[in-house]
Formats: C-alpha cells, structure tokens, sequence
C-alpha cells in the first residue's frame, strides 16, 4: 500500500474513531449539563423568593393560612409555597410527576423547608423537563453536522498537504528508480523539496546511481579499450602466420601446426571482437535508422547458415507474414541476433531435428518464435543462459565460448526487444521475441 | 603497381611489405603520419593503405591530403578502432575501402584487386577452368555456353576467392573470414567450408569433373590455373 493511501486511511479512521466516541457520549454530556443549569436556576429562584420572604415577610405569599401557586401559561414551570406539616427537613431537587389542571407533566423539583415565626413552610419550584431537554435534541444534531463538516474538512486538508508534502518522494520513485533501465539512468535532475529527508533520499540515492554507472561505466571501457589494444597484436600474429604460411620452403608438417596456431589466434579474434561488440552496442555507438522487412532478414539469415542446417539434416521452416517491415532499427545487429539465435538452435538441435521460425502479432505487439526440438535448457540453467562465458553443463563439447546467447540479449536490449525462453529438457526450446509497437512500420 | 603503406605498427608494416611484394606490387613504409604526409605530397601511387591511429597525425586528415596530391590513387583505411562512425566518415572522405584489424592479408589483396578492376577497368574477367567458364563481372559459372544456375551466391564467392589466390592454397580459416567475417557469433572452430566444396563438386561433377580444384590434405584448399 502507498504511503499516501496508509496516511490518510489513518487520519480518517482515528477521526472517525474520535468523533462516533464523542457523539455517543453528547446525549450524556448535554443531559449533565442540562440538570446542572437547571440545578442552578432552581437555586437562585429559590433565594429569589427565600429573600422575598425575609424583606416582605412571608405574608406576601401567603395570606389566610392559604398556600401560594403560580405557574407559566405553558405550565413550563411553576412556584408554590405552602404550610408544611411534616417533620422533616426537606431540601432537595428530583424529578417529580406533578398533575397540573389535568395534565400529567414530569418536573424537576427543589423543595426546600424553612420556617418562618415558628411556622413551618415548604417551597417547591418546577421546571418541566420537557423544557429543559427539548433544546437537547436539536442541539445534539447541529454538533453531529458541525463536526462531520470539520471532518471532512480536515480530511481533505490533510489530503492535499500529505499529496504536496509527498510529492517529491513519488517523484524519486517514478523518476529515479521506476521505469529506469539498469544501468543506463541518465542525467541526474534534483528533485525539489523543502523536506531534508528527502532530499536526503535524493542525493543518496543519486549517489549510489552515480557509483553504480561509474563501475559499469569503467567495466565497458575496460573492455572496449581492452579488446581494442588487442585487436592490433592480433593482427600482427595473424599476418605473420599467413606470411609464413605462403612460403614454398617451409614443410606440410610444419604449415599444419601453423594452421593450428591460426585457428587458435581465431579463437582469440573471434572472442576479442565479441566482447567489442558487446561493448559498443552498451556503448550505444550504433544507429538506429534501418528499415528491413522481417521475412528478407530472415532470407539473409538462412542464405548464410543453410549450409550449417544441411550439416545436421536440419528442417527449417520460415512462418512469418509477408507483409512486416522493421523500422528504427540497426540491420547489422538484428542481423546477428537472428544469425545467432539460429546458429544456437542448430548447434543444440539433434540430427534430422527441426526448427521453426513463426511470427504473429499479439495485442498491438509482434512476436518472432524460433522454435527447436534441441537438448533443451534444464530450468535450473535457465536463468544464467544469457551470461557472459556462462558454459552450461550440456553444451561443453561444443566449439563455442559462451557468448552467443550474451550478444543476443544486448542486441535487444538495445532495441527494446523483450526475450522470454521456454524450454523442456530433451524436447527443445522456444525463444519468443518481442517488438514493441515502435518497432514495426 | 606502387603502394604505399602508412603504418606505425612495424611489425604489420613489414608483414603488409612483404605480402605485397610477393603479389609484385612495389612498396613504399612510413611509420609515421609525418613522413607519409611528405611523401603523398611527391610521389605518386596507385594504392594507398593508411592505419588511421597514427600517434603524430590525425588519420583522415592524411586521407584528405593523400586525395589531393594523389586524385588517381585508391586509398584503403586500416583501422583497430572500428567503430562505425569512423567507417562512414572514412568512406565519405573518399577512401575507396575498409579494412577493421585484424583482417587476412588475403582479404587485403582481394580488396585492392576488386578496386584495380574497378578503377582501371580490366577486360579479362572471364577466367577458363577446365572446360568451366567463370565470369567475374557477372558472377556466373558456365558450361558450354550454359549457365549452371545450381551455383549459390555463397558457392560462387568461394570459387571466385580461390581463382584470386589462384596456385595458392587458401586455408579454411581465411576461406571462413572471407564468406563470413562480418558476422559475430561464438563459434571458432566450425568449419563449414568443406561441406561447401563438396556441394560446389558434386554440383559441377554433373557436367565434368573440377579437377582444377584441389583439396591439400590438412591444410586448405587451391585452385590451379596453369598460366
């Protein structure tokens, strides 16, 4: 999961948390409060009329031994004060059910006793509960809505900081490690963020890029300059060896042993050049601007290598439209690559064997099999084949270094061409090539 | 025919003399850019092999001179360095040919015959084998006045590589460069060529056996022309 996705999922649930808690627990807290303030104002009514008493004497309320009453129009509360006959002393505030002119209506009720000359009173006072907890409700919606309105709100803040604050670390990953091909990274471009960390991340990993290209970098000029210098020597040795070879006073036996360092000096020739092949496709220092139908490459291939498939009794079958012509590619090296793939699937190949070569266009893509009924490459194997002197255990007797199947790969890679082998021990293998879109015209 | 050969690898400069003076050119060495440039400025040549790494001298600037002082000469560029771009440039100065390093001594001299006949335009290009007919301009082979049309392409390179180096043998190695240098695979040992001379024999065999094309045991192969 993103970052991003994580942080936000995060901050909406702890809110969500935060807020059904507080919203469960409103009605509570609204209530307690309510009966506090109610609480409050029963007390203050009762000093009111308490000190009402005290100034005017408690004739004010009562007159003739009869006891005082009075109530809103609404009955939302109400004030009485009377004789009380009982011994106790009362002074509390409950909820009560008292029926006033018929109606039955829950209050919550101070009574409180005090004597006046002697005489004992009790004063009630009543706010109805209905009055007091009809505010409650309403109240309790407008906080839900103010606060899922908050929510929402810092959600979405959160969400564009997080993306602004984020930023750079999705641009390091898409630009510095996805989608870049190993090792060819490119030109470093800062990343701009006011965040340290990342420009940490940054300069760290641009840093290990920076060592990284430069030991590929160092290895295919070693290997450049390397086959390079020995081009010259090599050519000197095979001069010689021809030189030496013309000459009419020199013995058959002794040309024979010339002709054998000759093909040892072969040898040497034939890995030199391979490896600055190798090097100048890394190197980029080939074009890409030819344009070549697939089945006429194929033709060229096959008019070079049919002595070899004639060698091995070898059937070779060409199954590729007419019509698909390769652009922005370099025919040399795609040359070469089917040269070798080819040459690969007649050395492993058993005699009287067979190979296919078919192509087709799959999704907007097009795909060139070469197909053999070879050896085979055990699966253990499989991952090391494109390896440079990679010798796999089956192929030893065979007269080759290791490097056909290295040329192959760089000469895709170069083109953007993706390799899949299958392969089945003893049966064959199935090299499948394929072109990307920009490749066919 | 003079050649002047423009190489500061001594070793191969004296290989190059020798080689060619064995195929009667006549040849001049310089060993440096310097002494070279003096020397295309006064004389005059008819091939010109120029190594173009020279430590004292920029190779394509000494191309250039040597077209201006020599216009009639071909020139062949030597090169270890063998990158293309140098190839393209090379041939758009005007160098005739390319040679990378390390190349056949005979691949040399089957370069600069190629140019002579080009260049000075030499009639004789049908050569007698036998009772066989080869034409080298047109890449045919006949018999009485029929052309054998079973002959491929590659079949009749062979053929033509041998008539160069006529009375020579040629060993496989040097026939393998020549039909299959430009291309870079991992194999040093195959040897097809002789699978090639059997379907060239048994196709010619049809009409008269090639006598003229011999096999020297171990070594290579010849074709003889009694001149």
């Amino acid at each position: 999961m993103k970052l991003r996705t994580k942080l936000t999922l995060f901050n909406t649930i702890s809110k969500l948390v935060i807020v059904t808690l507080f919203v469960s627990i409103l009605p509570v807290l609204i209530k307690t409060i309510n009966r506090n303030y109610t609480d409050s104002r029963l007390r203050k009514e009762k000093d009111k009329v308490l000190q009402t008493v005290k100034n005017l004497g408690i004739k004010y309320y009562i007159q003739n031994g009869e006891g005082y009453a009075g109530y809103t129009p609404i009955k939302d509360s109400y004030v009485s004060l009377d004789a009380d006959s009982l011994d106790e002393n009362l002074d509390t505030i409950r909820n009560e059910e008292r029926r006033v002119e018929g109606d039955t209506i829950q209050y919550r009720i101070l009574s409180h006793d005090f004597d006046v000359n002697k005489e004992k009173y009790l004063l009630e006072i009543g706010i109805s509960l209905d009055s007091v907890n009809e505010e409650s409700g309403p109240l309790q919606n407008i906080v839900f809505v103010v606060l899922v309105g908050m929510i929402i709100l810092t959600i979405v803040a959160d969400q564009l900081y997080s993306n602004y604050v984020l930023k750079p670390l999705s641009l390091i990953i898409k630009t510095k490690l996805v989608g870049n091909k190993f090792p060819n990274f490119g030109i470093y471009k800062e990343v701009k963020t006011s965040t340290s960390d990342f420009q940490h991340l940054d300069i760290s990993i641009h840093q290990m890029i920076e060592t990284i290209e430069n030991a590929f970098q160092k290895e295919r000029e070693f290997i450049s300059n390397a086959s390079h210098e020995l081009m010259t020597p090599i050519s000197i040795l095979q001069s010689k060896i021809e030189n030496m070879f013309e000459q009419e006073d020199i013995a058959d036996e002794l040309k024979v042993r010339l002709l054998e360092m000759q093909r040892i000096l072969n040898r040497l020739k034939s890995i030199t050049k391979t490896l600055l092949l190798i090097s100048q496709i890394e190197n980029e220092q080939f074009l890409r601007e030819d344009k070549i139908p697939v089945n006429e490459l194929l033709q060229e291939v096959y008019d070079e290598i049919s002595i070899r498939l004639q060698d091995k009794n070898i059937s070779f079958k060409i199954d590729v439209p007419a019509n698909v012509v390769l652009v922005n590619v370099n025919k040399f090296l795609l040359f070469n690559l089917f040269f070798n793939l080819i040459n690969n699937a007649i050395k492993y190949n058993r005699e009287g064997g067979e190979i296919r070569v078919e192509a087709l266009h799959e999704n907007n893509q097009f795909v060139v099999k070469v197909i053999d009924t070879g050896i085979g490459i055990s699966a253990a194997d499989l991952p090391y084949i494109f390896n440079r002197f990679k010798k796999l255990k089956q192929s030893l007797q065979q007269d080759s270094f290791g490097l056909g199947l290295p040329i192959v790969k760089s000469i895709a890679d170069f083109h953007h061409i993706k390799i899949e082998v299958e392969s089945e021990k003893n049966v064959g293998s199935t090299f499948k090539l394929i072109f990307s879109p920009e490749l066919i015209g | 025919m003079n050649v002047l050969i423009i190489e500061d690898e001594k070793a191969l400069a004296r290989e190059l003399e020798i080689f060619l003076t064995n195929y009667n050119y006549i040849c001049e060495v310089c060993f440096d850019g310097e002494s070279a440039s003096e020397k295309v400025a006064v004389n005059l040549y008819d091939f010109i092999l120029i190594d173009l790494g020279l430590p004292d001298y920029e190779g394509l600037d000494l191309l250039k001179e040597a077209r201006k002082n020599n216009p009639d000469a071909a020139c062949i560029i030597l090169t270890a360095r063998a990158e293309i771009y140098d190839r393209i440039k090379g041939l758009d100065m005007g160098a005739d040919d390319y040679l990378a390093k390390p190349f056949s001594l005979l691949e040399l001299q089957s370069r600069m015959q190629a140019i002579t006949r080009r260049k000075f335009g030499l009639k004789n290009n049908i050569i007698e084998l036998g009772d066989f007919l080869v034409d080298l301009t047109e890449r045919i082979i006949s018999y009485n006045n029929a052309v054998i049309s079973t002959i491929t392409k590659k079949e009749f390179d062979l053929v033509a590589y041998l008539i160069l180096h006529k009375n020579r043998t040629v060993t496989r190695n040097q026939l393998s460069e020549h039909i299959w240098g430009s291309i870079i695979n991992d194999d040093y040992d195959s040897n097809y060529i002789d699978a090639h001379i059997k379907n060239i024999r048994k196709k010619l065999n049809a009409y008269s056996p090639p006598e003229w094309l011999e096999t020297v045991r171990g070594l290579g192969y010849k074709i003889r022309i009694n001149a």
